[in-house]
Order: C-alpha cells, then sequence, then structure tokens
C-alpha cells in the first residue's frame, strides 16, 4: 500500500527534477525558437554553471546559506556573458549557412568546455552536498528546504519568462523575430540585438540550472550531455520555441521518470521516449508547438 | 528623401533576377513597378531594404543632404532612414495583437498622435486593436501591414503588391488610405503583378519590368499603349 507521505515525497522528487529540466529546455527552445539555432553546447553551459558554483561554494564558506544566493547568480552572470561572446564568435559567422556548420560547431563547444572543465576541476565527481537551510518532515520523511526552493525557482522563471514574453519590448520582439526575422529586421527592429539577447537569455537559465542542480545532483564532466538529451525529450514534447511547452514538457518528463523510478525502474528513460514517441506521432510540433515559420 | 538604384544585378540560386535594374522613388514622387510573378519586383524591393545585396550597382538612399548606400546596410539601419516596408503575403506576426505589432515596428509605444492619425486614415484598425494577427481577414492584415510600415515616420513607402487577393470593396478603401497617405507627403512605391489601373492614379511614374530588366520607364497612363510593355507584360 502506499501512503500519503510517500506520495507527497515522491511528487516533491518530480518537481524538482522537472524544475532543473525546465530551465535548461526553456532555454534550449527559446534559442531554438528566436534564432532556429540547435545549440547542442546548451549543456555544456549548464555543466559549466554547475562547476563555478562548485567553485563559489569552495571559495565561499561551505554551508552557508548566503552560497544559495550567490552561487547561482554567479553562474546567471557568468553564463549570460559567456552566450553573448559564443553568438558573437561562433554563432553569428554561421547565420544563413547550412544547418550542418552550426550543430558542427555547437558540438565542437561541447568537446572544447569538457576538457576545459577537466584541466580547471578535474576529472573526478565534486560532490558539495550542503543542505543548508533545513528541511521539511512529511509523514515517516524529510525533504530538505532546499528542493521546495529550487521548485519555487524553477516557477519564478517561468512566470518571469511569461512577463517578458507578454509585456516587454524586447520579448515582443522576439516573438516577431521567432515568426519571421527577416520581416522584422526589415521593419526596423534590431535583430541582431534580439539573437544575442535570446542567446544570452538561454545561456543563463541553462546556467543557473547547472547551479541550482549541483549540490544535489553532483558536478562531473559529461553531466552536460545528460540533461541536454532529455531536454530535447522535453521539447519535442512540450513544442519547439514554446516556453509554455517546455513548462509541460518537464513536468511530463520529470513526473514519468519520478514515477518508473519509483515503481519500475528499469524503464525509467524508456517511458519518456515512449512518450516522445507517441507525441511525434500524434502531434509532430509537439503538444504546444506551432507549425514551421516561413522560410525565406 | 529619395532612394536610387544604380545599375543593380542580383543573384539568387546562380541565376540573375535583377539585371541592370534602375530606378528612382521619392521626393514626392511617387511610382509603380508593374510586371508579371517572377519578374523581380519582390526582388528588388528586398534589395533597396538591404534584405539582398547586388553583386554589382549600388541601391543609395538620400536623405537631409547625405546619402547612404543601403547595399551595404543591415536592413534595421535601412528602415530607420525612413523608409516603411509592406511585405508581399501581409507577414502580419500572427501571435501579436495589432497594437503589437505596430509598438514592435515602431521600438517602442506608438505616440499617440500618430496612432490617432494611422486609425483616421484605417478606422478598421482601431476596432480590432487589441485582436491577434492570426485572426484579421486578409483585408484587416493588408491594412495593419500597411500602418506597420508607417509607425517611424517613413518618407518613402514600399508597397509588394498591396491589393492582390482582397475584396473590391476593400481595394477601394485601401487605395483610398493609400491616396491620403501619398497625399501625407510619402512617397510611394508600389508593385502590381498586371492590373496597372488600379495603382495609375496613386503614382506619378511607372516602371516595366520583366525577366529582370526594367523595360519601360514613363508616365503610368501611356504604358499600355506602349508596344515593348504591351507584348512583354500583358502578351498582347
Amino acid at each position: 500500500m502506499v501512503s500519503l507521505d510517500y506520495v507527497a515525497v515522491q511528487t516533491i522528487n518530480a518537481l524538482f527534477y522537472s524544475s532543473i529540466l525546465f530551465l535548461v529546455a526553456s532555454g534550449l527552445s527559446l534559442i531554438y525558437g528566436i534564432m532556429r539555432i540547435l545549440n547542442l553546447a546548451h549543456g555544456a553551459f549548464y555543466m559549466v554553471g554547475a562547476y563555478l558554483a562548485y567553485t563559489v561554494i569552495i571559495l565561499w564558506a561551505s554551508g552557508s546559506t548566503l552560497y544559495f544566493l550567490v552561487a547561482p547568480l554567479v553562474a546567471l552572470a557568468a553564463l549570460a556573458a559567456l552566450g553573448v561572446g559564443v553568438e558573437r564568435g561562433l554563432i553569428r559567422p554561421l547565420y544563413g549557412k547550412p544547418e550542418e556548420l552550426q550543430l558542427l560547431a555547437t558540438y565542437a563547444l561541447i568537446l572544447v568546455f569538457d576538457d576545459l572543465v577537466k584541466m580547471l576541476w578535474g576529472a573526478e565527481y565534486k560532490s558539495f552536498t550542503v543542505l543548508a537551510g533545513g528541511s521539511l518532515r512529511i509523514g515517516r520523511f524529510t525533504v530538505p528546504h532546499y528542493f521546495v526552493a529550487v521548485i519555487l525557482v524553477g516557477f519564478a522563471v517561468a512566470g518571469l519568462l511569461w512577463l517578458v514574453f507578454s509585456k516587454t519590448m524586447l520579448g515582443k520582439q522576439m516573438r516577431a523575430t521567432a515568426h519571421n526575422p527577416e520581416i522584422a529586421a526589415a521593419l526596423g527592429v534590431n535583430t541582431d540585438r534580439v539573437f544575442v539577447a535570446a542567446f544570452a537569455l538561454g545561456a543563463a537559465l541553462a546556467g543557473l540550472a547547472g547551479a541550482v542542480a549541483a549540490p544535489i545532483l553532483t558536478a562531473y564532466p559529461g553531466m552536460g550531455t545528460e540533461i541536454i538529451v532529455l531536454s530535447f525529450a522535453v521539447i519535442v514534447i512540450g513544442g519547439m520555441g514554446s516556453i509554455t511547452g517546455s513548462l509541460v514538457g518537464s513536468l511530463i518528463v520529470g513526473f514519468a521518470r519520478t514515477l518508473m523510478a519509483a515503481t519500475y525502474p528499469i524503464m525509467e528513460i524508456a517511458l519518456i521516449y515512449i512518450i516522445m514517441a507517441a507525441v511525434l506521432l500524434v502531434k509532430p510540433v509537439g503538444l504546444f508547438g506551432r507549425e514551421e515559420r516561413e522560410r525565406r | 528623401m529619395r532612394v536610387r538604384l544604380e545599375d543593380v544585378w542580383v543573384r539568387l540560386g546562380g541565376i540573375d533576377v535583377l539585371k541592370s535594374v534602375s530606378l528612382e522613388v521619392g521626393d514626392g514622387v511617387s511610382v509603380a513597378l508593374v510586371g508579371r510573378n517572377g519578374a523581380g519586383k519582390t526582388t528588388t524591393l528586398r534589395t533597396i531594404m538591404g534584405i539582398l545585396k547586388p553583386y554589382r550597382g549600388r541601391v543609395e538612399v538620400a536623405v537631409d543632404g547625405r546619402t547612404y548606400e543601403a547595399s551595404r546596410m543591415k536592413p534595421y539601419h535601412v528602415a530607420a532612414l525612413g523608409i516603411g516596408y509592406v511585405p508581399q503575403g501581409r507577414m502580419i506576426f500572427p501571435d501579436l495583437t495589432v497594437e503589437e505589432n505596430l509598438e514592435v515596428a515602431r521600438g517602442g509605444p506608438v505616440p499617440e498622435d500618430l496612432l490617432e492619425w494611422i486609425y483616421s486614415i484605417m478606422p478598421e484598425l482601431k476596432k480590432i486593436r487589441g485582436r491577434l494577427g492570426i485572426h484579421l481577414s486578409g483585408g484587416e492584415q493588408q491594412m495593419l501591414a500597411v500602418a506597420r510600415a508607417l509607425v517611424r515616420n517613413p518618407r518613402i513607402l514600399l508597397l509588394d503588391e498591396p491589393l492582390e487577393g482582397l475584396a473590391p470593396k476593400i481595394v477601394a478603401s485601401l487605395t483610398q488610405a493609400l491616396a491620403e497617405i501619398r497625399d501625407s507627403g510619402v512617397s510611394l512605391l508600389i508593385t502590381e503583378s498586371g492590373n496597372l489601373k488600379r495603382v495609375r492614379k496613386l503614382v506619378d511614374k511607372a516602371y516595366g519590368i520583366d525577366r529582370g530588366e526594367i523595360i519601360y520607364e514613363g508616365d503610368p497612363h501611356k504604358m499600355l499603349e506602349d508596344p515593348v510593355a504591351r507584348r512583354r507584360i500583358w502578351g498582347l
């Protein structure tokens, strides 16, 4: 018999995992939606965010509650800056070129960042499970407050993204550019600025995700590849380019994985891809996806 | 303000789609660019906007005593010089409202008096200001496309087949709106695929284009009598 407190704890686990996935997948999806760039290096950004968080906590007093404020902000800002650099230096020269060049370039970035991380931090796992802030008692179980905080961060980011896209000029310009960059530019929208902003925002979200995930999931080279594969499943299910789709897709993947891990672990990953395949068969653009925009 | 194309050659997919095109619009002179589908009308407008780059020749924009080479500029810089663009097929942003479409083109809130002027020319738009682009009829979309090109106070307006595929009643009211825009001091460059008569009264001059070459330049009212234009554009 499954008890209620067990269900509650598993729900929090699922929401925690969904929250991390959403932060990664929403950035991946918005970069694709606006720029039509499939950024394979997005997982590498997540990894760099995790290692930056680790460094902050090593430099900072370990276990300090302040860590939870500082590390994610450092990762967010550093990855936004890195995003600007990568867009300017690597992605921008490839606009209008064949897509395989973008894939190769962003794949190359994964290799570069994986090796950089090994050079700077070493190849071993960096575990720093410092659960400051106490924990929550649910029946027979305890859940760290940290899990709840990460869930709140996920929902807060979803709300903020909604605000940015519906209320700000940059957000509206992003939506216009997502639909037709050529026409947006010919109407006066500085699409180069929109592209760099989108890429930086996506990278910053990935960095934030890495920073908040690292204390629970540890930091290790290759962690980016693991998350990026699941993030692709999220945005295929939710629909490429849709933030709502990323949110719903993350919840579906997060809950499916937690449910399987608790009941039938051998199917933990398989179920996700079964759902993905089913969505592709029934609605190829994803649950909240739009038809492909006009090609020039 | 004046836009001048001088010996412009544009190649797409290995084929010359504009061959030594020269034309002028602006300083109060409105023009029509008439040609069949595929003749090079849209390519001409896209080249003026800086979307396509000529491999020979140049596009110059003269404004306030300065001359810019549009063929070396980004489209958003060309637009900022004061050129409004109404693309073929309207290309309304479907998930933005009517007013958001206008704001995005302006890069901020549209000044109230400008908005009122636009609504006075096209009153239909005011009633649907909060509606999403995807829910507009063809005529409403075309009016929005024109309005969207007006929010930066352009002095030249490029209109790519603005009357195509619209009901006669809407063609009439849109033609009236375009006449008002022209009378306010904006020079028009209107492309038209066949029906010269419906744009003739809006322009001072007509160009005929066929297979990327300008084959007629002159009085729009005499174009239908020109033997070359008759043969190459209307197959008469």
